[in-house]
This record gives structure tokens, C-alpha cells and sequence, in this order.
């Protein structure tokens, strides 16, 4: 068996989340001597993508665990009594028919990320999904258009609420009997300025930091019913009266532009096979193809924490500009560079510790409850069809506004419930049998009681769409995600002045329901900094020689 | 393989297979490859550099296979094969070297790991490579589905090459020091009839072949694009069981090109307004 530390490499990269992944793409072409690192046994870090099995290996590992500031706690998966009867589809499957991503992601037309799947080729690796119609949940009375359910049966239960469906364009608009012609008219001319807003700063600069709620009243004489709906499209998991006009202005105007992009209809795709892991996974691939040596199941650690010899810089066997860093198993290994999450780098940190001060904590973090059902129905009525020439949908949003909800009993009256946002996705994706659903379901609520809230939105929503049978929870997982909050990306620069430099740091990815473009900031300048001079183009690559080789095959 | 639907042979249904190829290293998974795709055997080849991705084409009489055929090529080395290197694979070739006893253990491990991480339908077909240098039909003769019998009546001697240090250079040469006794030219140490009556056992397909001859090289694939399901073929990567019946991948309803109309349609067009 061949060691690691025989090799001088220039890149060691720990973790295997979307952003280390990507890095590795795009050095997958310059030469480096890359050595790509994961102390998990699976690809995607807070990206990954679990079936049933991996799921239940992570939350045993997840409890064992001793880490500090882990990115996930307080898991546990909840598995109803099975009937033994019926469908296929009302039973859960095999473990392997599941691929439920723990950080699932929409991703805008418009996101630079796809330009850059093209343009370095991985995106033949993939298959992208279109996520279709949002829905916003109404708990109070009014035209029923809850998809799939009959009138009367809607009026016979009171306590049921109902999903309107959010208007994706000026026909859908029109053609929504449920507004009348002053709504109809506000939302149009809205819509019409939204397109353009930069260009018009006198309609919203002084409402920029204010409650984007009270904008829309002023400005566009919004009626109160028809604000729920726009506000989803901000994806904020803040309650309305927090977020501001320019977040929200910018954030609607990211969704509406991006539909149409890749066909009519829709605006957002989804990757298939586990979201963002399956990215991961296709760009390490890349980083192997161009020569990355990947090493799971190992990680970081501090030497001292395992007898290692330390290792002390005599001057005459390390270069200046060499770092050392432990691996796992006590293997010492030389690198120019070291570039990783905050919580991979840890052990590097601890091991300079004795000649360096203690790197500061680098401030609070924000915490997201979630949760992921599998449901025994493929949830038809949420993914009508979108047009003529469009993709089958795999995706819908689904949104709980804030105060659509409520938490009764022992809850301050006065205060405001953010909202819940549930992905749904069909079989289609990949991530579970064709005939039921995955709904990812999260609340910006760092108690408990967020996950009464997602608890309480998953059965809110299957009971809006009278399926039959009716769908039923055949599995669920929930855990909280801690993001620690960070001002800006930056490489450690208050370490030993001559190496930190070489020391890159990414920062955490956010819980967000959308793909964030700044991650790939974060991924350009470490690659800039790395390749300096040698930087090309990012991530423009050629054809590799034989790939798409088509010769008659020579049977 | 996004948007070329089509463009494949004449009226035949072409489909993709994804082919994922394991074994330990220096049993010649790349060469075997190589010769497949490019007909081509390279003595002393450099250790494969990270993993590779091929394609080629394999015509049946009634439809044609385009095999993907991913090269692990070393990344097994350190435990580090991702999901879906072998994910959604609808074949895969694991091989040994006929040479090394210990390649078909490690071999037997990949198969044991296929059976449990991979698609529940894969195809699996185990190679012993390296046929060329088992002097003569030895111990077996009763091999007869997968043709490996071929193998042995066909097999050209180590001693082609000179004496059985220059054997050891044939295959991939990956990782230098593989000590081989040559044996009076037989340098075999894994009989064919042990390892058939494996891949019996465990329902592989199972070939002995040299991919410095190029014996039963094409045969290998053409036995695996024979052995694929029907069905496999017309959902994506025979996984999730899609509606569709109209042919290849590429006809998924749901999926979303994203090269195609990226210019034709610019913002203003595709916006709400």
C-alpha cells in the first residue's frame, strides 16, 4: 500500500462539502499535486446525501461524536408502524431507493453555478429537474383552489386549510379567479417594476432598510392576502416585518428573472440523485480525473491528541513555505496549501497551538430546524404540468406564511412565528421511489419548538391535498443545523505571519433554501490564490482526449 | 450526452450504459479498457492518474449500447470510491489478474461491495486478465458460458516476451514490484475453474481475457450489453422506475437541458413580465 506522505503536494483540501468539491474542479486542470481529504466515510460533508441506511450510520455517529460545534444535532428518525397492505408505494422501500440530501437546494436559472457546470463539462454527469409551482398555504376562507380537492369536501372541514398557488406570470394573473381587477392591478404593476427596480430607485431607495411589508402597502397598495404570496418568492426565513425592502426587492427579483431560462415555466432546477451531494460527488470526480488523490474516512488531527511525534521545524527539512498537517491514522504529510471548513481545520489549528495564540472563535451562530418526510404519494397536485415544451416538474415549494401557523398552549402570544418552507420532491429526482415524496421542511426556530412547527406543516399540507388513499408519513428525520456566523470569507491571517497565508478557510455554508452565488466567490479566490500568475480562466475547460471518443466499436 | 439524442446509428435504439470497472491495481483495468475503446495495448503502461471517463459504442443486432465506462483507476486505493462511481451503474467489470491469487480476493470484495451498495439490477462480469501468460490450458476446460475457454486454448506463452521478469511488465505496471516466479513460462496462479465456479455461484458473467492480445476483450462487453435488461434501458439508468417507454435517457420528460435555448431566450422573454 502506497503512503501518502511520499508526496510533497501543493493542495491538501478537507472535506468533501459542495465547496471543497468544487475547488477541486477547478484545479482538477492545473497540475497541482492535489491530496482531497474527508474524515467521513461518505462525499458532500453538510452537503451529503444519505439513503435510509447511511442516514440511521449518521445519527449514531452524529450522538458518539464529541466535536464541538457541529454543523447538525439533536437528530432523530421516527418510523411509523407499517401496514402490511396495499401499493408498493405505501410502503417504504429498500434503503437504497432513498437519496435524502440534508441540505437541499433550489437553484436559480440565473445562478452563476450552471455556467460553470457547462463550461467545465461535469454537467454531462448530470441531470438537472425543474422545480415548478409555489404554493402558499391559507388557512383562512376563501375560493377554493386547493389542487386536487372538491369543493364541498373543503367546506365540510373548516379547520382545513387550503394552497394557493403563486402566481408565476402576468397570464396566471389573469387568469386567477380568486383576485379581483384592484389586486390583479397592484400585482401587475408590481411585477412590472420589479423587473427593472434598479433602475428605479425612486420608488424604493428610502423604503430600502425597512419592512418590505410596508412598502408594498405604500407603493403598490398591496391588499394584505396578495403579500403572502410575494413575500415567499423572497425564501427570507425571517418574518415579514424583518425583512427589508432591498433583501426582498433583490431576492423576488432573482426568482422572476430566472423563469423561462431553461424553458416555460419555471425558474429553478434541482440536481437529481441528492441535490448538491451529487454536484459534489461529479466534481470530485473531475478532481480525480485531473489526478487528485482522494482519501475518505480521514481527517485532520491535532498530533498531540494522538501521540504523534510533533513535528519541529528545523529549517533544514521543511521548506519556508511548506505546512505540515496529521492525518488520521498519525501520517504526517507536507502541503503548500491547506484549504477547508473552520471545523475541518480545528485539529490544525490545535496542533499550532502551543507557539500560537488560540485562533478566536469566530462569533454566534443562527440555528434552522428541519426535517425530511417520505410520504406514500407521489403528491400529483402540486406538480401541474407548467406549459407546453416544459420539463415534467420534480419540485415545488411549498410555504407556511408566518402566522399561518400557530404554536398554542405555553407560546408568547405577541410573538411572531417565521415561516415554514417545505421543498417537495417527486420521485422523479431520484431521492425516493416513483409513486411517493420527500418533503424537506425547515423553520428559522432554534428550539424544539421549531420542530412542532415543521411537525405541524407536513400535516397541515397533506391534508390540504386530499389524495387518495390518503398519503401517509412512511419515515422522517429531524435535526437541527447550526450555522456559525461569519462577517466575510478570509483566509486565518493572525497565525505564524509566514504560512497562514497558505491556510484557506471557507466559510459555513447557510442553511438557505436557494443555491447562494457567493459560494463560488469563496471557491474563485482560493483557486486565484492558489494558481496566482497561472490562473486561467474559471473553470473553462476543453474536452479531455476520450471523452466522447466515437469509433465503431471493434467487435 | 445531454442533447445528441438521435444522432446515433441509423434506425437502431441506442441506449447508455454506465459501466463502472473495479479490481486492484495493476490487474490492466486500463488497458482493458484501452483496448476496447482504441484497440490499442501499451507495454509498460504508466499507472492510470487519477480516474478517466470512455465512451464507446457496441453494436447489438438489434439495438446499440454506448457504454460510459468509468475507470476508477486508483482512487480505490484509499477507500475513497464515491457513491456514485458506481451508483445508478448498470455494469460493471471487475477484474483480476490470472497471475495474482490475491487480485481475485480483492476482486471477490468488489463484487461483495457491488451486491450491496449498487443498483439492485448491475450486471457484474469478473475478468481474469493477463490470459496471455498462462502457458497453456491447465486445470480447466470446463468453462463454457462465458467463454473464457477461449482464453486458454488461444493463450499466448510469457514466453514471447523472453524470460518472466519481462512478464511482470505486461498489464498496467502500476505500483513496479510484483513478484512473479514465472514458472517455466505459466506464471497462473488463480485457475480458471476456482474462479468460474465463483462467478456461477454469485451469477457473473465470467471471462478470462488479454487485453495485450485483445482476446475476448470486445467479447467482455459484448456479453455485458447482451446481459443488460430491456428494461434497464428505457428508465435513467434503470433506477426509480420512470413512465416513459420512448427509448434512451435522453427522452426523460422531466429533465432540463441546460445548454440548449440558453441564449434563445433571453430575460426579458422568459420574465413574468
Amino acid at each position: 500500500m502506497e503512503t501518502l506522505n511520499d508526496t510533497d503536494w501543493d493542495v491538501l483540501i478537507v472535506g468533501t462539502g459542495l465547496k471543497q468539491s468544487l475547488l477541486a474542479l477547478a484545479l482538477s486542470r492545473s497540475g497541482k499535486r492535489v491530496l482531497h481529504i474527508d474524515k467521513n466515510h461518505y462525499y458532500g460533508g453538510a452537503e451529503a446525501a444519505f439513503s435510509l441506511q447511511e442516514a440511521e450510520d449518521w445519527l449514531k455517529k452524529v450522538a458518539e461524536d464529541i466535536i464541538l460545534n457541529q454543523t447538525y444535532t439533536n437528530i432523530s428518525i421516527l418510523q411509523p408502524s407499517q401496514e402490511h397492505s396495499g401499493t408498493d408505494a405505501s410502503k417504504l422501500s429498500f434503503s437504497r431507493a432513498y437519496n435524502l440530501s440534508l441540505s437541499p437546494q433550489i437553484i436559480y436559472a440565473r445562478s452563476s453555478l450552471l455556467p460553470i457546470l457547462v463550461s467545465s463539462k461535469v454537467h454531462r454527469q448530470l441531470d438537472f429537474l425543474a422545480v415548478g409551482s409555489w404554493w402558499v398555504y391559507s388557512a383562512k376562507d376563501g375560493p377554493n383552489d386547493t389542487p386536487g380537492s372538491e369543493p364541498s369536501a373543503d367546506r365540510a372541514n373548516s379547520s382545513q386549510g387550503k394552497l394557493v398557488k403563486v402566481p408565476s406570470g402576468r397570464e396566471d394573473i389573469f387568469a386567477d379567479p380568486s383576485l379581483d381587477f384592484k389586486a390583479k392591478r397592484a400585482l401587475v404593476k408590481f411585477l412590472r417594476f420589479i423587473v427593472e427596480f434598479e433602475d428605479q430607485p425612486e420608488v424604493w431607495e428610502e423604503h430600502r432598510e425597512k419592512p418590505f411589508p410596508v412598502f408594498l402597502s405604500e407603493q403598490f397598495n398591496f391588499p394584505a392576502a396578495l403579500q403572502d404570496p410575494v413575500i415567499s418568492l423572497t425564501l427570507s426565513p425571517s418574518v415579514p416585518s424583518r425583512i427589508t425592502t432591498e433583501f426582498a426587492l433583490r431576492r423576488i427579483a432573482r426568482h422572476l428573472r430566472s423563469i423561462g431560462m431553461f424553458g416555460p415555466g419555471f425558474g429553478s432546477v434541482v440536481p437529481k440523485w441528492g441535490g448538491l451531494s451529487e454536484i459534489s460527488q461529479v466534481a470530485c470526480r473531475a478532481g480525480a480525473v485531473g489526478g487528485a488523490v482522494y482519501v475518505l474516512g480521514k481527517g485532520l488531527v491535532n498530533p498531540e491528541s494522538i501521540n504523534a511525534p510533533k513535528y519541529r521545524p528545523t529549517g533544514d527539512t521543511q521548506k519556508p513555505s511548506e505546512l505540515k498537517a496529521y492525518l488520521q491514522d498519525g501520517e504526517a504529510i507536507t502541503t503548500r496549501w491547506i484549504v477547508g471548513l473552520r471545523n475541518d481545520l480545528e485539529p490544525f489549528y490545535a496542533q499550532q497551538h502551543s507557539n500560537l495564540e488560540k485562533h478566536p472563535d469566530p462569533g454566534n451562530s443562527s440555528t434552522v430546524c428541519k426535517s425530511i418526510t417520505i410520504v406514500s404519494s407521489a403528491l400529483e397536485p402540486l406538480f401541474p404540468a407548467l406549459a407546453e415544451g416544459a420539463p415534467q416538474p420534480a419540485g415545488a415549494v411549498v410555504v407556511f406564511p408566518s402566522g399561518s401557523l400557530a404554536l398554542g398552549e405555553g407560546s408568547d402570544q405577541g410573538e411572531e412565528i417565521p415561516p415554514v418552507y417545505l421543498l417537495i420532491h417527486s420521485g422523479d429526482t431520484g431521492e425516493c421511489p416513483t409513486g411517493q415524496s420527500v418533503l424537506y421542511a425547515s423553520v428559522a426556530l432554534g428550539n424544539e419548538r421549531g420542530f412542532v412547527l415543521l411537525e405541524q406543516a407536513v400535516k397541515l399540507l397533506l391534508r390540504a391535498i386530499n389524495t387518495e388513499p390518503t398519503s401517509t408519513i412512511l419515515w422522517s428525520l429531524r435535526y437541527k443545523q447550526h450555522t456559525r456566523i461569519r462577517p466575510h470569507w478570509q483566509s486565518v491571517s493572525r497565525e505564524n505571519p509566514s504560512t497562514s497565508r497558505q491556510i484557506l478557510e471557507f466559510s459555513p455554508s447557510p442553511p438557505d433554501l436557494a443555491f447562494d452565488d457567493s459560494t463560488l466567490d469563496e471557491v474563485k479566490e482560493s483557486w486565484q490564490k492558489i494558481l496566482g500568475d497561472e490562473a486561467g480562466e474559471f473553470m473553462v475547460f476543453d474536452d479531455r482526449e476520450g471523452m466522447g471518443t466515437d469509433l465503431d466499436d471493434n467487435e | 450526452m445531454v442533447a445528441d439524442s438521435g444522432a446515433a446509428s441509423g434506425p437502431k435504439p441506442s441506449s447508455s450504459v454506465k459501466l463502472v470497472l473495479l479490481g486492484e491495481a495493476a490487474v490492466g483495468k486500463s488497458s482493458l479498457v484501452m483496448r476496447f475503446v482504441n484497440n490499442d495495448f501499451q507495454e509498460n503502461k504508466e499507472p492510470t492518474i487519477g480516474a478517466a471517463f470512455l465512451t464507446q459504442k457496441c453494436n447489438l443486432p438489434t439495438r446499440t449500447i454506448k457504454f460510459e465506462i468509468w475507470d476508477t483507476a486508483g482512487q480505490e486505493r484509499f477507500a475513497s470510491l464515491a457513491p456514485m462511481y458506481y451508483r445508478n451503474a448498470q455494469a460493471a467489470l471487475v477484474v483480476y489478474d490470472i497471475t495474482k491469487a490475491a487480485s481475485l480476493t480483492k476482486a471477490q470484495h468488489w463484487v461483495a461491495e457491488l451486491q450491496r451498495q449498487a443498483s439492485p439490477g448491475i450486471v457484474i462480469a469478473l475478468v481474469g486478465n493477463k490470459s496471455d501468460l498462462a502457458a497453456s490450458p491447465n486445470n480447466s476446460g470446463s468453462s463454457s458460458s462465458g467463454g473464457s475457454g477461449g482464453a486458454l486454448s488461444d493463450a499466448s506463452t510469457a514466453g514471447d516476451d523472453g524470460d518472466a521478469a519481462s512478464s511482470t511488465a505486461v498489464g498496467d505496471g502500476d505500483d513496479g514490484d510484483e513478484d512473479e516466479e514465472g514458472e517455466g513460462g505459466d506464471a497462473r496462479k488463480v485457475a480458471t475453474k476456482v474462479a468460474k465456479a465463483y462467478a456461477d455461484e454469485e451469477g457473473l458473467l465470467f471471462f478470462e481475457t488479454s487485453a495485450k492480445t485483445g482476446l475476448n476483450v470486445a467479447e467482455v462487453f459484448t456479453a455485458i450489453a447482451n446481459a443488460i435488461p430491456e428494461t434497464s434501458l428505457k428508465g435513467p439508468r434503470g433506477v426509480g422506475g420512470q413512465t416513459h417507454l420512448g427509448g434512451g435517457r435522453q427522452e426523460d420528460a422531466a429533465r432540463v437541458n441546460l445548454t440548449g435555448g440558453r441564449d434563445a431566450a433571453g430575460p426579458k422573454e422568459g420574465c413574468a413580465c
